[in-house]
């Protein structure tokens, strides 16, 4: 095995860890927020592949124009999804916690249902775009301009992110997060805070699906492939730590590709999973979790 | 205040006692094998949603790892008859022990996490055993295993083995659930009981109570992962078939609580009903629907689920009358200002 | 509470009573994955069934067996009839819905079922209730093992698959100097990838071939770069993948992504059968070679296939492929049989089952014909190997139905 087999590993990992990270950063943000844990969050990048895949097949449109419009419209879902669903789930009076994590799993199934119902079973994707089918030679280490690029859009992603949390708008979603009633008392529209809050996950799983929408496939079950990915990545973190779903996403993709590579391929997700395990024996709240 | 509480649990066996009986005669009139299947499934999901109930319910556990210890104890009494030739009656007892064991295992490490970062490192366990298993030759990996009905052996209930004949599965399912059911009746009443509902009503209460968490949620770990894994052990001879994707895959450790969650978490009779309401429209619905290739049936699920969450948050069995008292389970402490 | 289970036993009676039928159809049970992950190839297979039963209930003058259409004429015209059951790939519904169609539709035999976790529980409730199970597209070679009477297979297994890999390198090595020495096996974790790379370990030693790696990996994974990079680190003469289609697309961009390009792949046909991946991989696959037990290119040798396809296309707007064409084909001689029979008896289908020998050139299939063994394997279920040139799978080998040559790059 050569340094460069081994660096070309690592490089492919890393870029996939960009992707489980903002795949990631949407539920950390949710949770963070009202302590919820969505899971149908895997549907909503399903459905962010198919918004992409549909306006492509339509208007020929290359998917990386279509980076604003489907963030926009997980937006728009992610608020709908709080109105209809989350705020009657936060407002039950037993069980909340297995309430939410029961609905969200009920809008997962029907979602996947419904995707079903309107594209069919069969595996679809995206032919023809900028980026597609080139690829990079550094110097033997060769980079898929799409991963690239999906790495790249995963890291302005965080730093949008990151300056959010820098506004008024962050301000208010922390101090929400930190106490609940004492909002309400400054004038700060709790419901309003939340759902912007699901807006912006739901957006973010949304540019995710959008760059993975141009190399991987899409499928009504396609979101399950990234979920629980997506969740072990959070909890590493820790729940909450936007930073924190960065760098566990770094790290799982990493273990996972180097125990793809140099242990045993279809035992890579246990690389993953025990790297998890591990971490939670000496940081119970994951690596970098407050709450 | 004691009397009436005992004349309760008394009432509690009593109904319990009828049920098993309505339950003994009513698939006798029912010839049609497809509903005495649908019958059985219900059973003995009621009694592992049961199972699941004394460690996510009574002791406020959220372990979505329940899986491994059904496929450890359908594994455990599946290997002892085909490579031992040991009876599945006798194996389903090796079964549930190592399932026990297997949730003793699990439940060290992870106990000491709290809330969400425990569900899902139970989750991830579920997932490592499920991708061993799937990689481990010597118990069949990927193939599964084969329980061909032995027809040297004839109708058998030391084999537990019927050709045709569904009702003995159906009696095994129900000597399961009822015991499951008669576990958790004694849990309710039992100082576990009282103190299991100090852990998860208030664990900084029951701590300074001096109560010791940790022995007595390994304690609710063991009954849940025993009785789970004997659960287990009865599944594999019914269907004749097991592998790594149809008893460790962790969509089952959703499967196995959602009855008790939907019909009404730490209660007596909640996993039933949410069982007897839950299992019949999803396997009506897959069959009825499900062939139309449109995923009708999977939407049908979904949305169903959500509305008896968002409406019966405590639970279906409220419906019936069943007094349910406000655990704050997942997020204790975080409560809200709408739920006061 | 009770109102609830009141509609639930309203359901329940409602569907015991059985909707009314016809008397004289013959009512076969069909089970696929309908939903799920594979629910696509489920409605495919709905699709290729609903195309058979078209074939032999309608009046089309098709040149194969039971092509004049017009029912069943030994049972007075008797129609089929199909009942679809969604088992979603799960093992215990498989079993339950074997059940159902076999004492509530009251059918006379079953078809199905893709995955082979689920036929083996469907063809021990077939066994169990002495109803015929026809597999129509199980590849797992130890599904006929299990000494069950009302097993039968029209379609070949892996093993008989793989041979005929192996074979076409024997053969392709001796035409053209250039041989086979080095193989990658890449396969799914599961029971297909695991069965189908155990018999190329086998047919592998047997000639000599040396496996430079064997990557088992596992399915529906997010990514395959770390694999493909052990593919191309090994660089061995053919990579022989053993995938469905959601991983075969991401093996062939994820090849092209590290800058590989392959002398030669030997697919074991699943997602390499599918549109879907000719689709998403474009040029990618061109030159991929695939196994398969339907070609849809033999139309001089099997003149039926043009009509039938164009009654499939009609149905699902797809070409026949590697399992619709098997699919077509096993309801076509479960309904033979039946006819033979003269009868929906049991013991006399069984007998009618037996007795089976149809000749290729009646069927649509490249083979030489349907003939079960002791075990219900069909023996005369012969494989072709196809190549993708122009977006199609043409026909290379046997070399006596090829419809071009074979491009072979290996040792070039």
């Amino acid at each position: 095995m050569t340094a460069t087999v081994i660096l070309q590993v690592a490089v492919g990992g890393l870029l996939m860890g960009l992707i489980y990270a903002l795949v990631a950063a949407g539920l950390s943000l949710i949770f963070g927020l009202m302590d919820v844990v969505n899971f149908a969050h895997g549907e909503l990048l399903m459905l962010a592949m198919y918004a992409t895949f549909v306006v492509w097949l339509a208007t020929g449109l290359d998917p990386l124009l279509l980076l604003v419009p489907v963030a926009l419209l997980l937006f728009a879902l992610g608020v709908a999804i709080y109105h209809l669903l989350m705020a009657r789930a936060l407002s039950v009076r037993f069980n909340r916690g297995m309430v939410q994590i029961f609905v969200t799993f009920g809008l997962a199934i029907l979602l996947r249902g419904a995707a079903q119902f309107t594209f069919g079973s069969d595996f679809q994707s995206i032919g023809t775009s900028l980026l597609a089918g080139h690829t990079l030679n550094l110097g033997g280490v060769f980079v898929p301009l799409p991963q690239l690029a999906a790495g790249i859009v995963s890291l302005l992603a965080f730093g949008a992110l990151f300056v959010i949390g820098r506004t008024e708008f962050g301000r208010a979603l922390e101090a929400t997060r930190e106490d609940r009633e004492a909002v309400a008392l400054i004038g700060i529209d709790r419901d309003r805070i939340f759902a912007l809050g699901w807006g912006l996950g739901a957006a973010a799983v949304g540019i995710a699906g959008v760059m993975l929408a141009i190399f991987y496939y899409v499928s009504p079950n396609v979101g399950a492939n990234f979920a629980l990915i997506a969740y072990v990545t959070v909890a590493l973190g820790g729940f909450g730590s936007l930073f924190g779903a960065l760098v566990a996403g770094l790290l799982i993709g990493l273990v996972e590709a180097m125990t793809a590579l140099l242990i045993e391929p279809s035992l890579k997700q246990v690389g993953m999973f025990a790297i998890y395990l591990a971490v939670l024996m000496f940081r119970p709240r994951g690596l970098f979790g407050t709450m | 205040m004691d009397t009436s509480i005992t004349r309760r649990r008394r009432l509690e066996l009593l109904i319990g006692a009828v049920l098993l009986a309505v339950l003994a005669v009513l698939p006798l009139p029912i010839q049609d094998t497809y509903t005495r299947n649908l019958i059985i499934i219900t059973v003995l999901f009621a009694g592992l949603a049961q199972a699941w109930n004394i460690l996510g319910g009574y002791c406020g556990q959220i372990s979505l790892s329940h899986a491994l210890y059904f496929g450890v104890g359908a594994y455990v009494s599946t290997l002892l008859l085909t490579r031992a030739g040991i009876p599945p009656t006798i194996g389903m007892f090796a079964g549930g022990a190592l399932g026990g064991l297997m949730a003793l295992l699990v439940g060290w490490p992870c106990f000491r996490l709290s809330g969400h970062y425990y569900a899902i490192a139970t989750v991830v366990v579920g997932e490592i055993f499920f991708l061993l298993a799937l990689n481990w030759d010597w118990i069949g990996g990927a193939t599964g295993i084969n329980i061909p009905y032995r027809r040297s052996i004839g109708d058998s209930w030391l084999w537990l083995q019927f050709r045709i004949d569904k009702l003995p599965y159906h009696y095994a399912a129900l000597a399961f659930a009822a015991v499951a059911w008669l576990v958790a009746w004694l849990i309710e009443g039992s100082r576990w009981g009282f103190v299991w509902r100090a852990v998860k009503d208030d664990p900084i209460a029951a701590r300074s109570l001096a109560v010791r968490i940790f022995p007595s949620k390994m304690a609710a770990a063991a009954i849940s992962g025993a009785l789970t894994g004997m659960g287990g052990a009865i599944y594999a001879q019914y269907v004749g078939y097991i592998d790594p994707d149809s008893v460790l895959y962790g969509h089952l450790s959703i499967l196995i609580p959602l009855p008790a969650v939907l019909g009404g978490v730490g209660t007596l009779w909640g996993p039933l009903v949410g069982a007897a309401v839950l299992i019949p429209l999803s396997e009506l619905t897959r069959s009825y629907l499900g062939g139309s290739g449109r995923g009708v049936d999977l939407m049908i699920y979904g949305a169903l689920i959500i509305v008896v969450a968002l409406a019966r948050p405590q639970g279906l069995a409220s419906l019936i009358g069943v007094r349910v008292r406000a655990p704050r389970g997942l997020d204790s402490g975080a409560d809200d200002a709408r739920a006061a | 509470m009770q109102r609830v289970m009141l509609v639930v036993a309203a359901f329940v009676l409602a569907i015991g009573g059985g909707a009314a039928r016809a008397a004289d159809d013959v009512v076969i049970g069909v089970l696929y994955p309908m939903t799920g992950p594979n629910a696509q190839v489920g409605n495919d297979a709905k699709a290729a069934m609903e195309t058979a039963a078209d074939i032999i209930n309608g009046s089309h003058n098709i040149p194969m067996l039971l092509g004049k259409g017009g029912g069943l004429d030994k049972l007075g015209g008797a129609k089929v009839r199909l009942v679809f059951a969604d088992h979603q790939g799960d093992p215990q519904k498989a079993r339950a819905e074997a059940e159902r169609l076999i004492t509530q539709d009251k059918v006379v035999a079953l078809i199905g079922s893709y995955q082979s976790a689920t036929a083996a529980t469907i063809s021990q409730v077939a066994d169990r209730y002495e109803v015929p199970y026809m597999s129509a597209d199980n590849s797992s070679p130890s599904l006929n093992q299990r000494g069950l009477k009302w097993f039968f297979r029209t379609s070949p297994h892996d093993v008989m698959f793989t041979q005929a890999m192996f074979d076409f390198f024997r053969d392709i090595g001796a035409k053209t100097g250039r041989k086979v020495k080095s193989v990658v096996l890449f396969h799914e974790d599961t029971i297909f990838g695991t069965d189908s790379s155990n018999a190329q370990k086998q047919f592998a030693e047997a000639a000599g071939i040396k496996v430079a790696a064997d990557i088992r990996y596992r399915g529906n994974s997010p990514s395959l770069s770390a694999e493909v990079q052990q593919i191309k680190a090994a660089n061995a003469d053919v990579i022989m993948p053993s995938s469905y289609t959601s991983d075969a697309i991401l093996l062939m961009r994820g090849l092209h992504d590290v800058g590989y390009t392959p002398k030669a792949i030997m697919a074991q046909s699943a997602g390499f059968a599918e549109q879907a991946l000719i689709d998403a991989a474009g040029p990618l696959v061109e030159g991929v070679m695939s196994r398969s037990a339907f070609a849809l290119d033999a139309t001089k040798a099997r003149p039926a296939i043009p009509q039938v396809n164009a009654l499939y296309k009609a149905r699902n707007n797809k070409d026949l492929n590697d399992n619709t064409g098997r699919e077509i084909t096993a309801m076509i001689v479960l309904a033979d049989a039946i006819n033979r029979a003269g009868s929906t008896e049991p013991e006399k289908l069984h007998a009618a089952l037996v007795a089976t020998d149809i000749p290729g050139d009646q069927t649509i299939m490249p083979w030489k014909g349907v003939k079960f063994d002791s075990t219900g394997q069909n023996v005369a279920a012969t494989p072709v190997i196809q190549q993708i040139k122009d977006g199609k799978y043409r026909t290379i080998y046997p070399f006596d139905v090829a419809v071009q040559e074979p491009e072979w790059n290996v040792g070039k």
